[in-house]
């Protein structure tokens, strides 16, 4: 979606439709805000790298002072070096003086001068990246601003009420789903104020100690310190804050003024106590709500604690992000799995309702003679759970599991026995390397795509890991049958597929290859496809509206289902996807339902507003050039446990940084503020 | 390593380095305002923005590490500028009465303002009003403020109190206090660049430049800190430091008003103490004293026959004998330095918030800097400092035998040498009477693993503990077996020294002289006693410090009146100056006169000179652990106040502190006594009375009773129970 715009200097754009007509205006290449939201437009849109106008009679001169009052506004992330502390007070000192009709020449020279210094020697981007468009309007519309000045006269909006919409981001809080203010705590780490660092962090994810491990991290992707040499190690610079509450007796750092409001008579029912679940739980207890989380599983922490193994997400870890939550007074029901008729009940005895269940369901492979009363066959989600729940809480397997999977002990034990996974995400590495620990003497991963794939789909380190602990890739394949005796899983047939490239350019395709196929003894088949959502709780007559991928419909804005006051995140709403989606969608509901409770209307605030126009646009430019900063100061690796211990034990594999590499990393970061503001 | 160069100079970064770091190192000059070598760096003030050959922008050198190869520029027209327009920046709005400005003269913001050469202001912006604020020692000017966020660096870092903050605001920003979090150490003062942080008792009573720096070291605790006394006809006005590398706490800081001023010689005094030395069947000292004079007091008794008598360093001597046996090596092998750089602390029988308050602010430290692990094995639990500790073990008092054997028996895992011990330990039994459950020291043993450096540090606590020689044996053990270095606080100024330098004796019937202590006839160096001596701060002389560095001790203040030296004199034993004894004292063969004491542009500290210590063989036979003694009803643990150390901290104007002892609810409920009641309770025969006042924040049924009024240190356990008394009056 492109923008017609009046005039335009965003990003390396010159756009200059001054004194054309309206229907002869050009387009602007960037998906700007010019519609604020359904009910009104913008008149101006002024960032980090230009101004777009969308209206001609917006005061430049107006704006240009207002974006640099947000600058003093919007200070308590910055103020706190020389050039931004006395230069933002004098840029916005002498463009209130211009504006306000007592400017003189001089002052757009100070102007230029204290710009200057600013963009050259600030510390953070957003006092260097301040001036740009306000030097960018300075330039184009000088006569506007001479006008002001030789008139002694207010520019000509001066006295009239405007809304100016503000907004700090960066490019890695942007490509966070949760949107953490990730320079926030990296600064805590660097100031060595990790209480400030975690606090930072809960403002919007409250789980540091697991979003400090198992995030896949987009946030790394969009770092702008990979345009200048490696990203910055983001996910596991948050560990520290979450370590150094658990080490000390000092209590929980919640966010803000770190106490929850008081009770205010609302109460909110969870369903589901993953990660989705424990957000909204979090953010609506902090809010004085009372609420009430109800889990079908016998432990609290939803698929992060049964399907993710504890060799890459201690259960201790997790635990403590738990104990926050319940910190503030969370109610959780646990072995509860709720029934339609207690939804039903639910809307009048709750003020409203957050389905946060996951996806619990593995699909299957989709091959011949795919039986579930196959002895061998093994759905992810159920074996992973009997994993955990025997490492973590000595759970043990059931009699009817131990039969079917034919188990000699109580617990998921493989010695001797042969593992084939189909998948290639994140749950399927957790089954190989699961099985390798559970003692398997050999373990295949089926894979329909190359190496690189499967590296984009997970992480390089997990892929790396894998391999080191002697899972087998078979890449380009496909299991096309199982053969069973008597029900009882035998062998594979294995089909192989090449890569033909598409000689019109287009995607490559994957091509049977003839003859390649073969057959493979197997003890065990599990598949890690993919998961859908078990919703069968949901009261027939509501008729939810549901996705074609079978997960509950939102707008994935304000994660209301069709249903009023029911809401919905997380995998069930989006599909099997990340931990650090499931909170960004959550903490975002939890924020509609903390007004909705009150006043049965659903909105969502400017913040969030202008926090879904800059994602549409991207924050990040890969393209950018930087510049001040010295390239090649290399990222920082942590330690991990070695291959020949770690895959006889579920000890936890990274050991994360010593205090010495997590500082000298967190001095790597930018700090990339950025202030976006649109008028209104 | 990463070689490099700094204007054409080659040059080299050690690992951890910045290019300031470096050029710092190398002599290179590279202005800052906001650079504190001693903590992480702020990098608020930009001034130290560099160029770098072929990168397009300014590096800021304080935070960068280099890169291999790179060609740094420190100096261009560019640089100049922008260097300049800070400097514009900073001058912004800021005051110009220069003139009843107490840091004038020593101004980092007068001095760089000059070093721009600016001398008009071409822009200014609308001012606010902002308060000044006083918060005990110390003012806080945000007029005069410059944000350059040293105060708050080093109050959560280097001391780790996070009292200080920055209460942020863009133009507004200005530095707020948490009080209840702030001990008055004064470390945001020595930082402060201008006059925004200042001493509220220093201010206005004199400039600068009008007073004598005489670099010394501080006489209140073994870490005897290097300090400089700030004088001017006669009196000492402040006490600075190398704030840049070094600290101090508000004793050693504020604590400097101890001298004892006479005007004259008091010849007829002096002839009754040549007489009372010449008869005393003993001579009785405390550790408050230094090496040479401590020297010249064991030559005396060589001479005259009497009995040294120190219960403090007698009874730390001994310990560390018993030390020695265990380890193989007559001195412990750790450093305050030492701490700072561990990942893994573990104090047993030490009250480390205030015995020695840089074991505090290095244990703090070695929690910012190196995530460290720090357990402590005390009797009663130090809320004050919970951002430091991350584990807590309350053992029973009278237990830290047991204690030290239940880490043995956790940490060892070859036990072949000292078998017999081992097996003989039950430690079910050991965990039910300590009150140290296996749990705690499984834990304790999990976080161990992969922690670098880990420190065993042994309290002052059982040194006069009942079992004190088998738990110096132990101690010695665990050094010897390599999984921890061990330091042994000693308790005094110079405790470590004495032990050193003197055969010290038990004290028997007969007529005392006192030095510094009440006796039949007592030599005072707080004018209370029948012959005035000059103070610790009106001397020359050495201590051997908690480093085990023997460190140079300057004279703040002249003393007119007669010294030991001078009683030995005229005892026979002669020698022109006390300082003679420096190079005789045994250790090395160094003079007074050629002793280092000063910092290099790195930081690095030359004071003096390290004590070796040496080896033995001796076989050390751990004995079994012996049954523990009960402790019911009150029990009062010996333990002074923060800043408080002796009779020479007692009446410090700056930090006097009221005789009280302080409980939790729970003791007073226990006790039967209320807050705010006078109560009365002796110990060993001496009585003590003492205003009793309930921390809420305490927990547990001991109280803490301040001993900083006595002359003479106790040699009995820290612990005491004893029966409360209310004073009715």
């Amino acid at each position: 979606m492109t923008t017609k715009v009046y005039f335009s200097t965003w990003r390396d754009e010159h756009i200059n439709n001054i004194g054309k007509a309206e229907e002869d205006w050009t387009e602007s290449a960037y998906n700007l805000p010019a519609q604020y939201d359904e009910h009104a437009s913008s008149k101006a849109f002024i960032g980090w790298d230009g101004v777009a106008l969308f209206d001609p009679d917006i005061d430049v001169v107006k704006l240009a002072t207002e974006y640099a009052h947000q600058y003093q506004e919007y200070s308590e992330a910055c103020g706190r070096c020389a050039p931004g502390r006395w230069g933002g007070r004098i840029l916005y000192d002498l463009l209130d003086k211009i504006a306000r009709g007592e400017g003189c020449i001089e002052d757009m020279d100070h102007l230029k001068e204290i710009g200057k210094s600013m963009q050259l020697t600030s510390k953070c981007e957003i006092g260097k990246t301040v001036p740009n468009p306000l030097l960018d309007l300075m330039t184009h519309f000088e006569d506007t601003f001479l006008e002001c000045i030789e008139s002694q006269k207010p520019s000509k909006h001066y006295h009239e009420e405007v809304d100016y919409i503000a907004k700090i981001t960066a490019p890695c809080m942007d490509a966070c789903p949760s949107h953490v203010d990730i320079p926030a705590y990296i600064e805590g780490v660097r100031d060595v104020r990790l209480d400030d660092a975690l606090r930072a962090t809960r403002q919007t994810m409250p789980l540091a100690h697991t979003c400090g491990r198992v995030c896949p991290h987009p946030c790394e992707d969009e770092c702008r310190r990979s345009n200048l040499d490696e990203s910055i190690a983001i996910m596991e610079l948050k560990r520290l804050g979450a370590d150094y509450e658990t080490d000390h007796d000092l209590g929980f750092f919640h966010p803000g003024k770190g106490k929850k409001k008081k009770p205010n008579g609302k109460k909110v029912a969870v369903i589901g106590a993953g990660p989705a679940g424990l957000t909204t739980a979090y953010y609506l207890a902090l809010e004085g709500v009372e609420v009430d989380v109800y889990e079908a599983l016998p432990v609290l922490g939803g698929e992060v604690t049964v399907g993710v193994p504890e060799y890459r997400m201690p259960w201790g870890k997790y635990s403590e992000d738990i104990e926050a939550v319940k910190s503030l007074g969370v109610n959780f029901i646990l072995n509860h799995a709720v029934t339609a008729d207690e939804m039903r009940e639910f809307e009048t005895s709750y003020d409203a309702t957050m389905i946060a269940s996951g996806t619990r369901i593995s699909k299957k492979v989709r091959c011949h003679n795919e039986r579930e009363e196959i002895q061998g066959y093994w759905g992810a989600i159920d074996f992973l759970d009997w994993v955990n729940l025997y490492e973590k809480f000595d759970i043990t397997t059931p009699k009817e599991v131990q039969e079917k999977q034919m188990l000699s002990t109580d617990h998921v034990d493989l010695t001797g026995k042969t593992v084939a996974c189909v998948g290639g995400g994140f749950t399927s590495m957790d089954v190989v390397r699961c099985s390798v620990r559970a003692g398997a003497k050999r373990v295949v991963m089926f894979y329909r795509r190359d190496e690189k794939t499967i590296i984009n789909n997970t992480t390089y380190e997990e892929y790396h890991e894998a391999v080191e602990e002697g899972v087998e890739f078979i890449f380009h394949s496909a299991v096309a049958k199982m053969n069973d005796e008597d029900n009882v899983l035998k062998s594979l047939d294995i089909d192989k597929f090449e890569l033909v490239p598409d000689p019109n350019g287009g995607r490559a395709q994957l091509v049977k290859i003839d003859d390649a196929s073969e057959n493979i003894e197997f003890d065990y088949l599990i598949p890690a496809v993919s998961q859908a959502a078990d919703l069968g709780f949901l009261p027939e007559e509501w008729e939810i509206a549901m996705t074609s991928w079978a997960t509950i419909k939102t707008n994935g804005v304000d994660y209301m289902t069709s249903r009023k006051g029911i809401f919905a995140a997380g995998d069930c709403e989006y599909g099997p996807m990340t931990i650090v989606n499931a909170v960004g969608q959550a903490k975002r509901a939890a924020s509609v339902i903390s007004r909705y409770i009150h006043t049965d209307e659903i909105t969502i605030t400017d913040d969030e507003i202008m926090e879904d126009h800059l994602r549409k646009m991207k924050v990040y430019d890969k393209k950018e050039k930087i510049t001040g900063w010295l390239p090649g100061v290399p990222r920082q690796r942590s330690e991990v446990l070695d291959v020949d211990i770690r895959k006889y034990n579920n000890e936890e594999v990274n050991f994360g940084f010593t205090k010495e590499q997590a500082q000298s990393e967190a001095e790597r970061c930018m700090r990339c503020y950025y202030i976006a503001m649109v008028a209104k | 390593m990463i070689n490099f160069s700094i204007d054409s100079k080659e040059v080299t970064a050690n690992k951890g380095e910045s290019i300031l770091d470096v050029a710092r190192r190398e002599d290179i000059y590279i202005p800052t305002m906001c650079y504190l070598p001693k903590a992480t760096a702020n990098a608020s003030c930009r001034m130290c923005s560099i160029e770098v050959e072929g990168s397009e922008g300014f590096v800021l050198s304080c935070n960068t590490p280099p890169v291999e190869g790179i060609k740094v520029i420190t100096n261009s027209d560019a640089l100049y500028h922008e260097r300049q327009s800070i400097m514009k920046l900073y001058n912004v709005n800021h005051p110009l009465q220069c003139g009843v400005c107490d840091k004038s003269g020593e101004c980092d913001l007068q001095n760089k303002t000059l070093e721009f050469g600016l001398d008009e202001q071409s822009f200014s912006v609308r001012d606010q009003a902002r308060k000044k604020k006083k918060w005990g020692i110390h003012t806080y000017d945000p007029g005069l403020c410059i944000l350059c966020e040293k105060c708050t660096t080093v109050c959560n870092e280097t001391v780790g109190n996070e009292a200080l903050f920055i209460k942020p605001g863009g133009y507004k920003s200005h530095i707020e206090i948490n009080l209840a979090n702030c001990i008055q150490c004064g470390e945001c003062i020595s930082v402060c660049p201008v006059g925004a942080m200042a001493s509220t008792a220093f201010k206005y009573t004199s400039n600068a430049w009008e007073l004598d720096k005489i670099p010394s070291s501080c006489a209140h605790c073994s870490s005897a800190c290097s300090l400089n006394y700030e004088s001017k006809d006669g009196k000492i006005y402040r006490v600075t430091n190398e704030s840049d590398f070094a600290s101090l706490c508000g004793a050693g800081r504020f604590g400097f008003d101890f001298d004892n001023k006479v005007l004259n010689k008091d010849k007829d005094a002096f002839d009754q103490a040549i007489d009372a030395l010449s008869r005393a069947k003993n001579v009785v000292f405390n550790s408050f004293i230094t090496n040479e004079e401590a020297y010249l007091l064991n030559k005396m008794k060589k001479k005259f026959g009497f009995n040294l008598v120190n219960e403090d360093a007698r009874l730390y001597g001994e310990f560390m004998q018993n030390f020695a046996t265990g380890s193989n090596e007559s001195l412990y092998n750790a450093t305050i330095d030492d701490i700072k750089t561990s990942e893994f602390i573990l104090s047993v029988g030490c009250a480390i918030e205030s015995d020695n308050p840089m074991i505090k602010f290095a244990s703090s430290q070695a929690v910012k800097y190196k995530k460290a692990y720090v357990a402590t094995i005390q009797p009663v639990h130090e809320h004050a400092i919970s951002n430091v500790i991350s584990q807590y073990i309350n053992n029973e008092v009278g237990s830290e035998e047991a204690a030290l054997a239940m880490i043995a028996d956790t940490f060892v895992q070859d036990k072949e040498s000292q078998q017999d011990f081992f097996d003989a330990l039950d430690i079910g039994y050991l965990s039910g009477e300590s009150n140290i459950s296996e749990e705690e020291l499984d834990l304790l043993l999990a976080k161990y693993k992969r922690k670098a450096n880990p420190i065993l540090i042994i309290g002052e606590d059982v040194i006069n503990h009942p079992r004190a020689k088998n738990i110096a044996l132990i101690a010695g053990y665990l050094q010897k077996t390599g999984l921890f270095k061990v330091l042994i606080v000693p308790p005094s100024t110079n405790t470590l020294g004495v032990s050193l330098l003197c055969e010290l004796d038990k004290e028997e019937d007969g007529f005392s002289v006192g030095y510094n202590v009440a006796s039949d006839f007592t030599l005072s160096a707080k004018g209370s006693g029948d012959l005035d001596i000059p103070a610790l701060n009106q001397q020359e002389g050495t201590f051997v410090n908690i480093d085990k560095n023997l460190v140079v001790l300057n004279a703040g203040v002249s003393y007119n009146g007669y010294e030991l030296n001078d009683i030995a004199n005229a005892l026979g034993i002669e020698s022109q100056n006390i300082i003679d004894y420096t190079a005789k004292l045994g250790f090395k063969e160094i003079a007074f006169d050629d002793l280092d004491n000063y910092y290099d542009n790195v930081g690095k500290a030359y004071r003096g000179y390290k004590i070796a210590s040496t080896k033995n063989r001796k076989k050390a036979i751990l004995d079994e652990v012996a049954e523990l003694a009960e402790f019911n009803g009150s029990v009062v643990y010996n333990r002074n106040p923060l800043r408080q150390f002796s009779i020479f901290t007692q009446d410090c104007e700056q930090i006097k502190e009221r005789l009280e002892l302080v409980g939790s609810e729970q003791f007073a409920i226990a006790s039967k006594i209320k807050s705010g009641e006078n109560v009365r309770f002796s110990i060993d025969g001496t009585l003590y009375e003492r205003y009793f006042r309930v921390d809420k924040r305490m927990k547990g049924t001991v109280a803490y009773n301040p001993t900083f009024n006595e002359d003479k240190t106790t040699s009995n356990y820290r612990y005491n129970q004893v029966k409360l008394e209310v004073i009715n009056e």
